[in-house]
């Protein structure tokens, strides 16, 4: 007897000491101050109880890093926006201003020449120069392990002229570089604080020159920043950002309804009935860069080889029933990838669609196939928005017409594989974004070589046009040519594009927000009613 | 004992290899993570290239061998996500894991033992239908529905609690209360047969022969004996918590292990899948050889040969 009780005592010991230990491990990893921990709970958190003014942000997932060399995450950029500076940067109108740079010219066809505005400080009080820009850009450029080192590899040095004045040299012509310059991958870093203390230390304490500085950042939890009182630019209008990671929809709704957080993005269009009803909450909707479109086989001995089929399944899709029934109107039906805002856009393909199913039956009926057609037919599950419904719904719409489709759902990374060695049928369906607000990128997959093995699209004409306008530093003649390509593509059917995807946000009626078309949350844009 | 002691620790060294090979193909099988990391503008050749930059154009046994080689050093590799260690990620997480893994058999231990008892001194009553047949519904809802479930009536409609995060001890009741619910219904009825056995045992009608006050019989005598299986259980299911808080910490988004074996599953981060499965193996494997050890102790009629 006294065995057992001594062992249910030794139970209770090890019960209560596990206990222990795993809550006094609770503040060494909540570094957060107390205060700030409980103005998150159900208390309004626009303004928390200490008066200061402090932005709360929830989104599905968290920023991948401070390296903002090795990413190529929008929603990340968005965050990053807040605390680095571009040398040049987008208005809400995509029209590019100064940030960094105050003014720029063009010296010869490879060289631009920049004037970098004086007095800035990043966050550690290290002054903003010449040698910031050339190690920032001459990393990017070289490191061939960095995620984004395709789109700045075009860049072969940059060349010190004075302490606030860089020459950008590149190895061809290059007519987008400063929409390059006014993206992710072009944030300019603290040159001497990563020498010395090394590039472990800068993604622990990231330190830019933005409105915003780096506070705490735990992993899939919160990222928190505050106020820069040293900001170059306009007085910054918060106190404090706070963005939260949360996956999962139903709690990210949930958040923003109870007053959790100000802004929730991803809304799912099912919920956005239930944010305007609710009071307090309303949602904001805008464009994205994003385009839904179907990757049509061109290959011989496809049934697709056949233009008239690939017009048939052009003319079977009525987008706008997809956008209006799936996405609750969350979208614009377009035939072109190069929507308003971008560099070379053609307004004449832009919120139009064909839907003429009669006229896709007797399309097919040209093409000798009266008894209709079977093709295969992959897709996304989970990726984008109501993708899965997406595909269903088109399955259905090219059955009405006869084409029997084989439907093939799969799950991202599946899918992803399958994509990357080129190996779908007929059609597949994907969504593009565009973070280069130029044509350039939306036809990369179009040329001959690029499109091998894919669509097998091939046309000399689109070739060289893209070949042209790449190098084309004489911009309104590159725009005309972009614009030729797109009217081209849009009768010769490689890519179907479908619509522009709209991005959802759950917003606190405390606050103003406009969504941007780039997507990016610049907190000084946001302001409190 | 010693000997026992000694084989058990032993054996753990070829099950983690095990687990390690498992682990290891399993996560080569399932995905290709360059894809991933790549943006849709990238060319094959910086395809090749990163391909390159992390080994995976080794072949599978060349790779699985530099990864025991680095394991051995206790080194897990690099998160390409966090392109950081991928131990200490693992490891900052296991706080916040524990927490919520504590806390539900909190939430449990206090919901079975009463329900428990009530259900065998009462047996057949109204009230132990009740008990077994919430202890069914208790063990069948799923644990997404729950988390929704709790989140719209306490947070949204009652704005009592937090929805999601960690940080106050509000912000612990829900995930708690979700998974404990399950665990609860479990004991529930281990507790009911568990006790329902004992109070049958020569011992207590001798005790109540003898014209003990029935309170006396059952909380004095019965219960303290029926406990030690459900100590046991109690051992075993901390380490299933661990492990098994995936989808509660997805709906309340609790930064621990779970959440970030999901979201490394996603981006197919392989070295922080491997480290956390590893750890919470370990953990596992740890958390049953206590559970053994406790029975030993508990109930010396049980002998290890």
């Amino acid at each position: 007897m006294k065995k057992r009780f001594a062992g249910i005592g030794l139970a209770a010991v090890l019960a209560l000491s596990t206990a222990i230990v795993g809550c006094s491990s609770q503040p060494t990893t909540t570094t957060a101050p107390k205060q700030e921990q409980t103005s998150q709970g159900s208390t309004a958190p626009a303004q928390s109880d200490s008066g200061e003014k402090v932005l709360t942000f929830a989104s599905g997932n968290d920023i991948v890093s401070f390296d903002i060399h090795d990413h190529n995450n929008t929603s990340t950029e968005a965050v990053h926006v807040n605390m680095f500076n571009y040398l040049v940067k987008k208005d809400r109108d995509q029209k590019v201003q100064p940030d960094l740079a105050t003014s720029w010219e063009i010296v010869n066809d490879k060289t631009w020449r920049f004037k970098l505005r004086e007095g800035v400080t990043f966050h550690n009080g290290d002054p903003f120069t010449a040698e910031d820009v050339k190690f920032t850009l001459e990393r990017i450029a070289k490191d061939q392990k960095l995620l984004e080192y395709g789109n700045y590899k075009q860049i072969k040095e940059v060349k010190i002229v004075d302490p606030h004045t860089v020459e950008i040299i590149t190895n061809e012509s290059e007519p987008v570089l400063l929409n390059r310059l006014s993206r992710l991958g072009s944030s300019m870093l603290p040159s001497k604080y990563i020498k010395e203390k090394g590039w472990d230390e800068f993604l622990k304490n990231p330190v830019g020159t933005g409105p915003y500085k780096f506070q705490e950042w735990k992993r899939d939890d919160r990222l928190i920043l505050v106020k820069n009182e040293q900001y170059f630019g306009d007085k910054p209008k918060w106190d404090k950002l706070i963005f939260r990671s949360i996956p999962e929809d139903a709690t990210r709704v949930a958040e923003l309804l109870t007053g959790g957080v100000d802004i929730a993005v991803n809304i799912p269009p099912s919920d956005l009935d239930r944010i305007e009803g609710n009071e307090g909450t309303h949602t904001a909707t805008g464009p994205t860069q994003r385009v839904m479109q179907l990757t049509v086989r061109t290959t011989p001995g496809t049934v697709t080889e056949n233009p008239k089929v690939r017009e048939a399944i052009d003319l079977a899709i009525d987008e706008k029933a997809i956008v209006d029934s799936i996405l609750a109107g969350g979208g614009t039906p377009t035939r072109t990838r190069v929507t308003p805002g971008n560099f070379g856009a053609n307004p004449d393909l832009f919120g139009k669609a064909l839907y003429d199913p009669e006229r896709a039956k007797q399309l097919l009926a040209e093409a000798g196939y009266p008894n209709g057609v079977d093709i295969t037919f992959s897709a996304t599950s989970g990726r984008y928005l109501k993708d899965k419904e997406t595909a269903e719904l088109i399955q259905a719409m090219l059955g009405e017409v006869g084409i029997r489709a084989k439907l093939d759902l799969l799950e991202w990374s599946k899918f992803n594989e399958t994509y990357k060695a080129k190996k779908f049928g007929e059609l597949f369906m994907i969504a593009y974004a565009n973070s280069m607000f130029d044509a350039s990128l939306a036809f990369d997959r179009i040329t001959t070589e690029r499109g091998k093995g894919e669509t097998d699209y091939s046309n000399p004409e689109v070739d060289q046009l893209l070949k042209d306008a790449e190098k084309n530093m004489n911009l309104e003649e590159r725009a005309k040519q972009y614009v030729k390509v797109q009217e081209i593509i849009a009768q010769d059917r490689p890519q179907i594009y479908m619509y522009q995807m709209n991005a959802n946000y759950g917003v606190s009626d405390k606050i103003n927000f406009e969504p941007r078309l780039d997507e990016m949350l610049f907190a000084d844009e946001i302001t409190k009613k | 004992m010693k000997q026992y002691l000694l084989k058990s620790l032993l054996q753990i060294i070829p099950v983690l290899f095990l687990i390690s090979v498992i682990v290891f193909v399993l996560v080569y099988c399932t995905g290709d993570p360059v894809s991933l990391m790549l943006a849709d503008t990238a060319t094959d050749e910086d395809r090749r290239i990163l391909i390159a930059a992390l080994g995976l154009d080794q072949p599978l046994y060349v790779q699985y061998f530099t990864f025991i080689g680095h394991l051995l050093q206790g080194d897990f590799g690099k998160s390409f996500r966090y392109d950081m260690p991928a131990l200490p990620i693992v490891m900052e997480r296991l706080p916040a894991t524990f927490e919520l893994a504590i806390a539900a058999m909190l939430v449990a231990t206090v919901i079975s033992i009463p329900l428990g008892i009530l259900s065998a001194t009462k047996r057949n009553s109204f009230l132990d239908v009740l008990f077994s047949g919430s202890s069914v519904l208790g063990k069948a809802m799923p644990h997404f529905w729950l988390g929704i479930m709790l989140i719209l009536l306490f947070a949204v409609e009652l704005k009592a609690l937090p929805v999601s995060g960690r940080g106050t001890l509000a912000h612990l009741i829900l995930p708690a209360f979700t998974l404990g619910t399950g665990i609860a219904a479990e004991m529930t009825r281990l507790i009911r047969s568990s006790m329902l056995e004992i109070l049958n045992q020569d011992y207590i009608r001798t005790a109540r022969s003898k014209g003990l006050f029935e309170s006396i019989v059952v909380y004095k005598h019965a219960l303290r004996n029926s406990m030690i299986p459900v100590v046991t259980i109690m051992a075993l299911q901390t380490s299933t918590l661990i492990g098994g808080t995936l989808i509660t910490e997805t709906i309340f988004s609790w930064p621990g292990m779970g959440q970030l074996i999901i979201q490394a599953v996603n981006t197919r981060d392989m070295a922080i899948v491997q480290a956390a499965v590893f750890v919470v193996a370990f953990l596992v494997i740890i958390s049953n050889l206590l559970a053994d050890i406790l029975y030993r102790v508990l109930d010396p009629r049980i002998k290890y040969n």
